[in-house]
């Protein structure tokens, strides 16, 4: 959509162009002569462009998340009538069969079902150090997980190098000798996030400066977690997760049962059929089955929302960006009605008069939006927080990266020319019809 | 066809008047006038008497509220604007008293202006337009803007650009209107030169008699009608 | 005065230029506005107060936070133990209910979420005063505080009723085919039947609708009997082969707590922290405003966006934008501006003559937007509708006005000072030279 908007945006450009008769070179010398104004009005340009950038980095960084978190041969089991993991309670007795459906695949090395029985869990982490002002709590989404390993087939997870998973107990004696340390493996996003509590002297002492690493520890409540791996889980949901044993958190918070059933198929088409059969014909329980790509990618709402709000406030930004190119040209017209009735005389017609001008407005544009793109492209890869939420209810808090690619730069650009124009027109029709014998009087 | 006997110019029973209200103003009254080809025709009035309309009407920047006028064998009175900007790039050739040069664009720049509407080649355009400026004796300045030259300099300019498409006729509304005595001389001085040696038909619109006294033939405009004819 | 009347003249001698200025000026003030009411919301629900405050109780460590039933006593009593122990002022219990219109189409527009709740916590009249404990109602028109107060007499005549919010109406009337404005009177009386999902499968409940929320902060939040939901899941084991519901047991979500000041709510918090009453799961309890802002933190990223790039870039868009007006009026003006000082006019007055243009279209500009956002959106909108968390949409303040002829005196005075100056410097004699 926007590719096309930008094709014809960049056709139009062209024919303009192609009709330009009246020298660019008299067009952008005339620019350096008025360059305060220009400058001016190009800076706005590139203010309402760099904030679109930004926010589209934003909204586009959240789909892109959403859309790439889950695989699509997995099916994601919840309870009947539950659309959130957080809402879901299975019972634990119906999983052993679901698992054991032909449909699951099977791990090579030990033969057990491909399936992850999972608690997921939002905790209360009050904040260490919290100022007095300001929350004084941050919520942890928590994975409980039974197996580790075979979770992390299930899943596609890999640790980053130099991590492992935790042990069969889940808890490791710490030096200080104090009770036995949760252990735990974190998203990318809440290892960053969780890194902000520590105190002067453990950012000094720290091997990775901007997130918590290996062996480092943090507190929920007066419970001590060690970090025993990082997940490689960038542009992940997975990413603002952390993962634990689950005999162990989930009654630690008051969750025993499991919230969340994982089943690997051999593809995705077999998936597919697994999720249509739990879902209408499994007849033991009633259950919720998802394909897990689609569960995530389902959390569009808010980037949803927040494109209308950006595209919202963008266009009204635009619009007063327009009146100030307006104003600009407009100048410029009545500055030069006396070459506008020369260059009638010598013979150019009122649609090279048309063309000359709003070509000049373009360049205004151009190069203010074009600095806009650059200067807002600077926000690409910078982490937020932010939330996902579905239609149908539920959500996840998520760190995501901002990312600008080639359509953010494509929305920009196109809405460069769209105000280029815009700004331009209402002068160069003016300037059009001018008449040559009464501008030259 | 009408156009007979070398006459470039014909205008043929031509009537202009503007409304101002219910009030009708009657520019130039049943004028008809031919020019040769070749010929340097001065064009002397009073402020008012209508000598600029009636340049206007033979450079085809205004049409006749009756009557016909043509030009090279074209009746003009009766193009459409667009049609009448075209024509006017290939046959007609302006000077004004404010020489009207772009001021951002260089001598060179200004002077190729109108060939940029002929489809010409880079090498054909710079051909010509070197030629119409060493005719004015400007070839050393090419790269000068208007605001770097003086006013005789500018005047010459306007008269290459003038040139430059080798236009049927050559239009000067007071061209030395603005200038000291010395340029001014030089810059009728010019105006002979093209004239003879390249056979330009020139109309001189002038207050001013050194000037007139240049013409092979001057009409004196009043009230809109030509009084005398003076050889 | 004189200089009044040349700036007003100045202003109208190029009117499409002052028009195109004042209309820039306007819609960059609307961005502002707009997005400063919803900031200026967020901080108000988040600032802590010091006097008559709400505490939050939940679970300590878990969300979404269920406590035993069995905790609604003795919380709402802050804890009381020992004499001289503080009651709080006043208390209310939330047990979260989520049903659907249509069981067969799960969307958020079937959906109803509702509190269970004691209906006179609602609001109620207390010795001549109208209370509540809703945040957001306390301060009705009197016609909006009668209707609640009408809905609130038949929820608690009516075991089965409920108040619903406006965008349930809205859901409602669109499910049954007519998708005109929410008319209350039709749907009053109305019964409606909700399936429960999620934890509540199995918690079917019908109700009559016997009043809606007045517009704003509760469109999305339904509120019944809590006696209702209390006997549907006792009474659901007869139905159900004996066995309890999921939630039998855990099915108080949270309780409001009314408190004098912030001495006393630290009082009653400490209370509820020690008392070995609430350990199984352990409660915390926060301020109403610092619990607000747990649930806006994972927005802060994008709050901080609105406040510190977003609404600076429209400001400095806006100054932009006035500076180029003016600075094309002040060179088009020198050679008159030179005149007057020839004439004896003192640079002050220039400078004055040309701040004071700027800063009448700014400011008149700003107003003017700001009173046009601020009818529109409240009136003829009825908010700005942006969800956020809990918030559903918000109005503009009447703050605003003043906001909105600030930023416009203040983006022309920035935007216009240098022409200004400019203008104030201007040299006769050179500029007749140029002229000449």
């Amino acid at each position: 959509m926007v590719w096309k908007l930008l094709a014809v945006a960049v056709i139009v450009v062209g024919i303009l162009a192609a009709f330009n008769r009246v020298p660019l070179k008299y067009t952008l010398r005339n620019l350096t002569v008025r360059w305060k104004t220009i400058v001016l009005t190009a800076l706005a340009f590139t203010l309402v462009i760099g904030v679109l950038v930004v926010m589209l980095a934003f909204v586009n960084g959240m789909r892109k998340m959403t859309e790439g978190t889950g695989r699509t041969d997995n099916v994601l089991v919840l309870a009947d009538g539950a659309t959130d993991e957080s809402f879901s309670n299975l019972n634990a007795g119906d999983l052993a069969e679901m698992e054991a459906l032909p449909e699951v695949q099977r791990d090579p090395e030990t033969g057990r079902p491909l399936a992850s029985r999972e608690t997921y869990l939002i905790v209360n982490q009050p904040l260490p150090n919290a100022p007095s002002k300001g929350p004084q709590r941050r919520f942890l989404q928590t994975r409980g997980i039974e197996d580790p390993r075979i979770a992390a087939k299930v899943h596609g997870v890999e640790l980053l190098p130099g991590g492992s998973w935790f042990s069969e107990a889940g808890v490791q004696e710490m030096p200080d000798g104090g009770p036995p340390a949760i252990q735990a493996v974190l998203g990318e996003g809440v290892a960053r996030e969780l890194a902000s509590d520590r105190t002067p002297q453990q950012r000094a002492a720290a091997k990775t400066p901007h997130r918590l690493d290996v062996g480092e520890t943090f507190k929920i409540g007066d419970r001590t977690w060690v970090v025993t791996g990082i997940m490689k889980s960038s542009g992940t949901t997975f990413g603002s997760e952390i993962w634990a044993k689950q005999s162990l958190i989930g009654p630690l918070f008051g969750k025993s049962g499991y919230t969340t059933l994982l089943l690997r198929a051999k593809d995705a088409d077999t998936a597919k059929k697994l999720k249509d059969f739990l879902t209408n014909d499994y007849a033991k329980v009633a259950v919720n089955a998802r394909i897990e790509r689609e569960h995530y990618a389902d959390m569009s709402e808010t980037s949803a929302q927040f494109a209308w709000a950006i595209g919202f406030v963008t266009v009204i930004m635009a619009i007063g960006g327009v009146f100030g190119v307006m104003n600009t040209m407009f100048a410029a017209i009545s500055q030069r009605i006396k070459d506008i009735g020369v260059l009638r005389l010598l013979g150019y017609a009122r649609r090279h008069i048309l063309v000359s001008f709003l070509l000049e407005s373009l360049v205004i544009a151009l190069v203010g939006g074009l600095l806009g793109c650059a200067l807002g492209s600077l926000a690409d890869g910078v982490t937020a927080s932010s939330m996902v939420t579905g239609h149908s209810g539920g959500g996840k808090f998520v760190v995501m990266e901002l990312a600008v690619d080639a359509w953010v730069w494509a929305v920009g650009i196109f809405l460069t020319l769209v105000m280029g124009v815009i700004g331009g027109l209402a002068p160069a029709l003016s300037a059009m019809r001018l008449r040559p014998l009464e501008a030259l009087r | 066809m009408a156009e007979t006997n070398g006459a470039i110019v014909r205008v043929r029973g031509v009537h202009k008047y503007f409304r101002r209200g219910s009030e009708r103003l009657d520019v130039l009254q049943d004028l008809t006038l031919e020019v040769p080809e070749g010929e340097y025709l001065g064009l002397m009035g009073p402020s008012g008497s209508g000598k600029t309309t009636l340049l206007n009407l033979i450079a085809g920047l205004d049409r006749p509220s009756e009557g016909e006028v043509w030009v090279g064998g074209q009746l003009i009175s009766a193009m459409s604007e667009a049609q009448l900007a075209r024509w006017r790039t290939r046959n007609i050739g302006f000077i004004f008293q404010f020489y009207h040069l772009l001021p951002v664009l260089s001598a060179y720049e200004n002077v190729e202006l109108p060939l940029l509407l002929l489809g010409l080649s880079r090498s054909e355009r710079r051909r010509q337009v070197m030629t119409a400026l060493e005719l004015v004796g400007l070839a050393d300045r090419i790269h000068h803007r208007p605001g770097q030259l003086s006013g005789g300099q500018q005047q010459r300019v306007g008269i290459a650009r003038a040139i430059v498409t080798d236009p049927t006729l050559i239009v000067a509304d007071e061209p030395t209107g603005d200038l000291d005595a010395r340029s001014a001389e030089e810059i009728l001085n010019l105006l002979d030169e093209l004239r003879r040696s390249l056979h330009k038909t020139i109309l001189l619109v002038t207050h001013d008699p050194r000037a007139a006294e240049r013409a092979d033939r001057v009409l004196h405009l009043h009230k809109g009608q030509l009084v005398e004819q003076a050889q | 005065m004189k200089i009044l009347g040349l700036i007003l003249k100045n202003i109208g001698r190029n009117p499409l230029r002052s028009i195109l200025t004042a209309l820039g000026t306007m819609v960059l003030v609307f961005v502002v506005t707009m997005v400063w009411s919803v900031l200026w919301v967020l901080d108000l629900i988040t600032a802590e107060k010091q006097e008559n405050l709400k505490a939050i109780v939940t679970e300590r460590w878990s969300i979404p936070s269920r406590l035993p039933f069995a905790y609604a006593a003795p919380i709402s009593d802050g804890a009381v133990r020992q004499p001289g122990d503080i009651r709080p002022d006043d208390s209310m219990t939330w047990q979260f209910y989520l049903g659907s219109l249509d069981p067969k189409n799960l969307t958020r527009d079937s959906f109803i979420f509702a509190i269970a709740c004691e209906p006179d916590k609602l609001g109620r009249i207390e010795n001549g005063k109208f209370v509540t404990m809703m945040d957001g109602l306390e301060s009705l028109s009197p016609k909006d505080q009668a209707a609640l107060l009408e809905a609130i007499d038949r929820l608690k005549a009516n075991r089965q009723g409920i108040i619903l919010g406006y965008n349930h109406l809205a859901n409602i009337n669109r499910m049954t085919g007519d998708v005109r404005d929410v008319n209350i009177d039709q749907l009053m009386g109305k019964r409606i039947k909700l399936f429960g999902i999620g934890g509540y499968k199995g918690l079917d409940l019908e109700f009559e609708i016997v009043g809606v929320f007045p517009a704003g902060r509760y469109d999305n939040l339904g509120a019944f009997h809590r006696d209702y939901f209390n006997n549907a899941l006792d009474q659901y084991p007869q139905t159900h082969g004996g066995r309890k519901h999921l939630l039998a047991d855990r099915n108080l979500n949270l309780v409001w707590l009314k408190v004098p000041n912030m001495a006393a709510y630290n009082r009653v918090s400490a209370q509820i922290d020690q008392s070995p009453s609430f350990q199984d799961p352990a409660v915390k309890c926060e301020t109403a405003s610092s619990g607000m802002a747990a649930f806006l933190e994972p927005l802060r990223d994008l709050i901080w966006g609105a406040r510190y790039v977003l609404a600076p870039a429209c400001l400095i868009t806006l100054s932009l934008v006035i500076a180029n007006a003016i600075s094309i009026s002040v060179r088009e003006r020198r050679p008159e501006l030179a005149v007057m000082k020839v004439l004896g006019f003192r640079p002050a007055q220039i400078l004055w003559l040309v701040l004071g243009e700027s800063l009448l279209l700014g400011a008149g500009a700003g107003l003017a937007s700001a009173a046009l956002t601020y009818g529109v959106i409240n009136w003829y909108f009825d908010g700005l509708r942006f969800p956020i968390g809990f918030l559903d949409r918000f109005y503009i303040p009447i703050n605003a006005l003043g906001w909105g002829a600030m930023i416009g005196a203040v983006a022309a005075l920035v935007g216009s000072f240098v022409p200004a100056w400019t203008a104030r410097s201007v040299k006769p004699a050179e500029v007749f030279a140029k002229v000449a």
